[in-house]
């Protein structure tokens, strides 16, 4: 038996997929194994010589080893397996750009080693450009970003406002279930509830021939069927329902119903309670001490995946509450508002992708330009919130994207006209500054005076020599992969080998959500529901779409793993904190990014990059 | 007639070591070899570990990959013949003799690659004598010397730790390898060898003579 070198061990033993096997599985790859030093003087050993897996040490290469294009490929990367999976024959040919060290293993082992499932599917991947990553399938939390349209099947239990009390009970009964949809003329009008049946009736003494609208909950808190499970969740938790009825776009007619039991049934994780908590509060106290347990709370419950899916929408929805409760005090210390107004969030939290870093982007969109007195409410009223929400841990924004910011306080006609000077003059300093106000949600206030704006909006930005522009600006950021494919780091860190995931690939995924959702007059601000609600006809597959999803949803977890784990708030992830198949997938998601960000240069730019 | 004469009494001595010396370089089989030794003077160093690997024309086989620790109190001849070596053998450790039986007939049949020959070479050469072998000859180069070589084109003085094992591979781009075990030295050294062919430009038509000036090369005998 042949000693193994430690150095021959250890390398393999951090090359994926073999890194899962075990040792013993792993020495089988030795039999007949060569390691080659690969120069010039002998490449033709790779040229002529038998079918085989090759495997990089160190060194770049390019080399064709199927019918596919030439492939650069350089430390960690394989080649040569194409023809023994798919049992054919291709000649490799290889050219050296810089020499180094190669495995060669020979086909029978490889063959061999094919029949287990992990090292087939992997290569298998390899082959057909996969992401090896289904990160969307192996989510415990996907659910949550399930649109409710989707999830509520059931056609709802209603009855007319004018139905007796005791027959909207037999309806109950019959259908099993423990709350009751009231309508008019089939509109939504009301709801009852198991429990209004024993507070407001047996209790009383009511007569149960009475009209059930006489012990509804008028007009009760619904929720649209194009919003996800988790908004709904969200909604449930902060205002403590127990039964939610969802309606349809124009929130007249009720599709459905949910209940907090289903809820409990789906979700086994407790990320979401802390809703709950925030939204309890009852001053700016005791807000702020439970706004400072997040990081603590996150660190002690986010552990597996799916937690670091939602952990992001659960900060965001954290954050919006705050907001909420903050202007909730501040109105009620100086009186109601004196117009209409919509508190709008920006970037991360418009996309409810925040992190631990994530600074505060908001702003006010007024009904109306305001007189001097107005305007000095809505001053005041903006100084208290960002600054509330600086006391509850959500950083000042450096760049003065704030509420408390006038530049940031604008009617609805002003924020329409600044719309207008973005088209007309979309230079690449203009973009950089208001990029971030294209991913905007309504965290607060009146959400109509909001929905007018975008309507008003939309058309603007859906024009096309805007969006090629943005195209253009999204093609200059660059993936950080070298020709050869090899990681490229960040300069002048304190670690050699980090990259920052944020401004390098997670944000190049949103501009290309963003830039294909403004052609569509998609309006959702976060990136996994744009790429969800594409229409086809816009020019992103189905299956291009999908694949972003995954990518998105993995860098993302490595990002929220890297915070949680070293209790930090950038996004400068060290890339040998990975593990083998986390680089690979990793590489791919980046090439993946970097072919999206191409189609998507041609589609709107008409390939000018 | 005299050439023929001269042919002839040195057609032996051609034939065993001319061969390696003057074939083309990509033909020339190699076996780098490393001892850990007890001590840096070769007049009392005894080896306690060996290690050595195979190649040629840059292809180092996995398979011919030896390592073994020597157990200087072991009766001599009592361990296991070399070729069923156990783990539990390995780990106690076997006998000089068996090892120096086993390395024996590779030693003139290949190019011996060392980091630093001198030392191994004598204590290689004590321990042959010891053991009443057969006198051997043999052909080696030395990646330091070719390092120096390479060096002293560009330093007159050379830098400090600037020769060692690790430092050589580093200016060539070899990854780093585990330091201080034999076998991974060896391995270490034939990669840094085929490295250092590769940067000369000696592989298409040189062989190992037309590297003398690099004084890298050299023969002996060992016992």
């Amino acid at each position: 038996m042949a000693a193994i070198a430690q150095q021959v061990s250890d390398f393999l033993a951090a090359s994926a997929p073999f890194d899962s096997l075990s040792e013993a599985v792993r020495a089988r790859l030795l039999k007949g194994a060569e390691l080659i030093y690969l120069s010039d003087d002998n490449a033709n050993a790779i040229n002529e010589g038998p079918m085989a897996l090759y495997l990089i040490q160190s060194g770049q290469f390019s080399v064709i080893d199927s019918a596919d294009a030439q492939r650069h490929v350089s430390e960690g990367d394989y080649f040569g397996y194409p023809a023994i999976l798919e049992n054919t024959v291709y000649p490799v040919s290889i050219h050296i750009e810089n020499p180094g060290l190669i495995f060669r293993f020979t086909a029978e082992v490889f063959s061999e080693l094919l029949t287990i499932p992990q090292v087939h599917r992997f290569f298998q991947g390899l082959r057909s450009n996969a992401l090896h990553n289904q990160a969307a399938k192996d989510s415990h939390s996907m659910w949550l970003y399930k649109r409710l349209e989707d999830v509520v099947t059931r056609e709802p239990i209603h009855v007319d406002m004018a139905t007796t009390i005791q027959q909207a009970a037999l309806k109950m009964s019959s259908e099993r279930v423990s709350s009751l949809i009231i309508t008019e003329k089939g509109k939504l009008v009301g709801i009852v509830t198991d429990r209004d049946l024993r507070t407001r009736v047996v209790a009383k003494g009511l007569s149960y021939t009475q009209a059930i609208h006489s012990i509804m909950t008028p007009s009760p808190t619904t929720v649209s069927h194009q919003h996800t499970v988790f908004d709904a969740l969200s909604v449930m938790t902060e205002k403590n329902l127990h039964h939610l009825p969802v309606v349809d776009k124009q929130g007249v007619s009720p599709v459905g119903m949910v209940t907090a039991t289903d809820m409990v049934r789906e979700q086994r994780g407790n990320v979401l309670f802390i809703i709950g908590e925030l939204a309890k509060a009852e001053s700016l106290y005791a807000l702020t001490r439970l706004a400072w347990q997040l990081p603590h709370y996150f660190s002690r419950h986010a552990k597996r995946v799916g937690d670091f899916d939602i952990a992001g929408k659960v900060l965001s929805q954290a954050t919006d509450i705050m907001t909420r409760k903050l202007i909730t005090f501040y109105q009620q210390a100086h009186g109601k508002a004196p117009m209409m107004f919509a508190w709008l969030v920006y970037g991360s939290q418009a996309r409810e992708d925040q992190t631990m870093g994530s600074d505060q982007d908001n702003g006010l969109l007024l009904a109306s330009e305001p007189n001097s007195s107005q305007a000095a409410y809505f001053a005041a009223m903006s100084e208290y919130v960002c600054q509330g929400l600086a006391k509850c841990g959500i950083r000042l924004c450096d760049g003065n994207i704030m509420a408390s910011n006038p530049e940031l306080r604008l009617s609805i006609d002003q924020a329409i006209e600044q719309a207008r000077g973005w088209v007309n003059a979309p230079t690449k300093d203009a973009i950089m500054h208001f990029n971030i106000f294209l991913d905007v949600r309504c965290a607060a206030g009146d959400s109509s005076l909001f929905k007018r704006m975008q309507k008003a909006r939309s058309p603007l930005l859906a024009q096309s020599l805007f969006l090629a522009a943005l195209a253009r600006h999204t093609n200059d950021l660059a993936i950080p992969l070298s020709l050869f494919q090899t990681f490229t780091y960040e300069k002048g860190r304190e670690l050699k080998d980090t990259i920052d995931l944020k401004t390098r690939a997670v944000a190049l995924v949103n501009n290309i959500a963003r830039i294909y959702a403004l052609a569509a007059g998609v309006h959702t601000p976060s990136t996994l529901a744009r790429l969800a609600s594409l229409p086809a006809n816009v020019g992103l597959a189905k299956e291009d779409a999908n694949n972003l999803r995954d990518i998105w949803l993995f860098l993302n977890r490595l990002r929220w793993r890297h915070q949680l784990l070293n209790k930090v708030t950038d996004n400068a992830v060290s890339i040998s904190t990975l593990s083998s198949i986390e680089k690979h997938q990793l590489k791919a998601s980046f090439k993946a990014i970097d072919r999206a960000k191409q189609a998507m240069v041609v589609k709107f730019s008409g390939g000018v990059g | 007639m005299l050439t023929t004469l001269w042919n002839y009494l040195f057609r032996g001595w051609k034939s065993t070591r001319a061969p390696l010396f003057e074939a083309p370089l990509s033909h020339v089989p190699f076996l780098a070899i490393d001892l850990e030794l007890t001590s840096l003077d070769s007049n009392n160093a005894e080896i306690t570990s060996i290690g050595w690997v195979a190649g040629s024309h840059g292809k180092i086989d996995l398979n011919s990959a030896f390592y073994c620790v020597v157990d200087t109190q072991q009766p001599l001849g009592q361990s296991p013949v070399i070729h069923g070596l156990t783990p539990e053998v390995l780990r106690e450790g076997c006998a000089l003799e068996d090892v120096i039986n086993h390395l024996f007939d590779k030693l003139s049949t290949n190019v011996l690659v060392f980091h630093n020959a001198s030392l191994d070479l004598a204590v290689l050469n004590k321990v042959i004598a010891r053991l009443s072998k057969p006198r051997v000859e043999i052909c080696f180069v030395d990646t330091l010397q070719m390092a120096v070589y390479q060096l002293k084109k560009r330093h007159s003085v050379l830098p400090e730790g600037s020769v060692t094992l690790s430092a050589c591979r580093k200016r060539l781009m070899l990854p780093v390898a585990p330091a201080h075990n034999a076998l991974d030295d060896a391995l270490a050294t034939l990669q840094l060898w085929f490295a250092q062919v590769h940067e000369l430009g000696a592989s298409r038509h040189g062989c190992l003579k037309k590297l003398r000036h690099t004084r890298a090369t050299g023969r002996s005998n060992l016992g």
